[in-house]
Order: structure tokens, then sequence, then C-alpha cells
């Protein structure tokens, strides 16, 4: 399956099993930093809002799309408490990956994403970004990715056009 | 030279690596100081006391490789805040794993807020091995590094610096499953169940 997981209502339907999380409507606390997806849990959130429901979507994706705008050359708020949230699909134990340390993952597939970062980013913000989803595709499990800068008017067109390549 | 607000920027506030990093830095600057917790929400209190403030530590945790979002949402209130003095912005983060440069791109957005909002930008301490180091023979490398961010507040001297376990990266894993194995056993949760692949039970 695919996964288009956005911070803002898009009106899109997709076809065939691909999944539409729109993190506007759901309800997500931040992580707490407890541990207990590693320690208590293995594999499960301590905390059982809607969060629990979307991170076996996004380790169980071969293709994301995330729509997110952006603070500080990070994903916004919204977004960014999500993929905090999602270190449950994380095991506690360390390994080497391309040449750092980072934590095996549990039963993720590894993935193509692409990123649709939306608002009025400076060049700046964009370098910034584009690091970060560097850094985050060691944890994240991307083997690909590529990402669009876009006004918040053109995130639609943006998505539909993505979307698109999915079902050829 | 005013006093040092301290931020604490995680979640965990109270019981964080965080916390403990405060600690050691409250024992060696000389320097009042006010602190505060980005969790508890008082930012009327918090920026009143900012006023009397000439500088302003951040203290956080790396979180997927970014700022925790305890702390993204401090900054939007700190942005809208009147200020009545310029205020210097320094950094100390840590985080898990080995590799102190993993911070990096944490702390370019912390320069990028100064930037936007017109704060100085001091110094910064990059601790990587953060959820360990206090815990081992190697923690006096990070209290020699904090005491080494202190000064360079006090003397208004601009440093950038890191610190870390000098260990191997071999060394480092073996060290942190051990820990983290004990970990699970305090719950009740042997090495096995840790392991599992299963994610909700799919
Ligand atoms: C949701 C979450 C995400 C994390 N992401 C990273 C990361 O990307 N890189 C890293 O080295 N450590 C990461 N860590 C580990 C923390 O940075 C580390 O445990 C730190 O010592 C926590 O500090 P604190 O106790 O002050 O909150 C993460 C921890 C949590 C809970």
């Amino acid at each position: 399956m695919n996964l288009l997981m956005s911070d803002i209502s898009l009106n899109i339907t997709l076809k065939d099993d691909n999944k539409y999380v729109d993190l506007s409507k759901l309800k997500i606390a931040n992580c707490v930093g407890c541990f207990g997806c590693w320690t208590k849990t293995p594999g499960k959130c301590v905390i059982r809002d809607d969060a629990t429901k979307v991170y076996p979507l996004i380790a169980h994706s071969q293709k994301i799309i995330y729509v997110s705008r952006l603070y500080l050359g990070s994903y916004d708020i919204t977004m960014k408490t999500m993929l905090e949230r999602a270190i449950p699909t994380q095991k506690a134990f360390i390994r080497l990956h391309n040449g750092e340390t980072h934590h095996y993952q549990r039963n993720v597939l590894e993935k193509d994403a692409v990123i649709i970062a939306y608002g009025d980013i400076s060049e700046k913000e964009q370098k910034i970004f584009k690091k970060l989803v560097e850094r985050n595709a060691n944890n994240m499990c991307f083997k690909d990715w590529k990402i669009y800068f876009v006004k918040e008017q053109d995130v639609e067109k943006t998505v539909i056009a993505e979307v698109n390549k999915w079902e050829n | 030279m005013g006093k040092l607000m301290i931020v604490n920027g995680s979640p965990r506030a109270v019981k964080s690596n965080s916390k403990n990093y405060i600690e050691i830095l409250k024992k060696n600057i000389n320097k009042d100081i006010e602190e505060y917790n980005a969790i508890s929400k008082k930012i009327d209190l918090f920026i009143s006391k900012l006023n009397s403030c000439s500088d302003l530590l951040l203290v956080f945790p790396l979180y997927a490789d970014g700022l925790p979002v305890t702390l993204m949402r401090f900054l939007k209130e700190l942005e809208n805040a009147k200020l009545t003095q310029k205020i210097k912005v320094h950094v100390l983060i840590n985080c898990g794993f080995v590799e102190p440069e993993q911070n990096n791109v944490a702390v370019e957005m912390i320069k990028l807020f100064c930037k936007k909002n017109h704060f100085d930008f001091g110094s910064v301490l990059r601790i990587a091995s953060g959820e360990a180091i206090l815990k081992t023979p190697f923690a006096f490398i990070a209290k020699w590094n904090i005491k080494k961010l202190c000064k360079s507040i006090e003397k208004e001297k601009q440093v950038n610096i890191k610190c870390t376990m000098p260990i191997s990266k071999k060394t480092f894993i073996k060290a942190s499953t051990n820990y983290w194995i004990k970990y699970g056993q305090k719950n009740n949760i042997t090495k096995e169940q840790m392991d599992t692949m299963k994610i909700e039970d799919i």
C-alpha cells in the first residue's frame, strides 16, 4: 500500500488500498519520551490515541507522500508530532547503518518518499529542511526521496500529480 | 551583564537528561539564573522573567533529527512575546546516538529562529550518547564541556563545541544493548519481547 499523509485537509480520493491520513482531523498528543514502546509494550505506544492507527500505516507503506507546512526548516508541529509518535516502529536496540548509529527497525518497508513542503519558505529554510529529510531517511527507511517546496495554494495540484504517478 | 534564563525543552522535563545537564551547569556558572520548563506553559510568567535576563540557554534533546514539539511550541510563543531588551540565545542539545554531528540540523533551526526574530546567537554544546554519558565513567567529559559552555556564556566568547563517549561505535552499540535489556527487565520484558517485529500486532 501507499500512504498520503497531510497536515491540511485535501479534496482527494485514493484508489485501491492506498490510504489518506488527514492529521488535521485526528487527535494526537506529543511523545513524552517514556520509551514505553521499546521497554513496556514493545511495538505499541502507551498513549492510546489516533497515532496508534497511523504509525502502522507509515511502516507498511511502500510509497509515501507527506504534506506539511514548515517551521524553522522543520516539519511544523502537526506533522512533527506524528513523526515523533512513530518511534514504536523502531526497536530500542542500536546498529550501524550508513556508518552511523541508528535503531533497528521492526517490520518497516523500505520506501520512496515524496515530501510536499508548503508555505513561504526562504532559501535558508529550504536548505535546512533538505538536510533534515536526508537525516530522517536513515531513521524512516527512505530509500529515495523528493522534496517539493510550494505555495499553499499549489499543494493540491502537486499532490494530485504525485498520486497519479502511483497509479501508472 | 544580566541574568541567564535556562529553558528545559524536554517533554520529560523533571526526569530528563536535559535536567541533569542543567544541574551541572548551575553548579558551574557565575551568573544569576532563572529557570523554566517549556512543558509548564506559563509563558506570561516566563516572558516577565526573561525581560530581566541578557542570555537565554535552550537545553533540549534531539527528536526525530530535529527540535522536539515541546520546544517548537515554546519557540512559537516566544516569537509573539514583547521583549524589552536584546537577548542572546545559547544551545545545549543532547542526542541518544553516539555522533554529536547528528545534532547539527537542530542547531541550524535555532540559528534560523534567531535570525528571523532578531535574537543574537551565542554558544553551542552538542552532547552525543546523551542518554548514557552521565551514568558512565565518561561523565567527566560532559561535565568538562558544560564548564566550557559556562565560561563562554560568562565571558561572552562564542564557542561551538561537542562531546561524546570516547569509545568505538561497536563498543557503544554493545553497551547500549545491555542498557536497554536491563531497562526492559525492570518492566519484566525480555530481550525477545523487545525484539518483536510487530507494530500494533501487525
Ligand atoms: C521521539 C524521540 C525521538 C528521538 N530522536 C532521536 C534522534 O533522531 N537522534 C538521536 O540521536 N536521539 C534521538 N532520541 C533520543 C533522545 O535525544 C535522547 O534520549 C535524549 O537523551 C533525551 O533527552 P531528555 O531526557 O533531556 O529528553 C529520540 C528520543 C525520542 C523519545
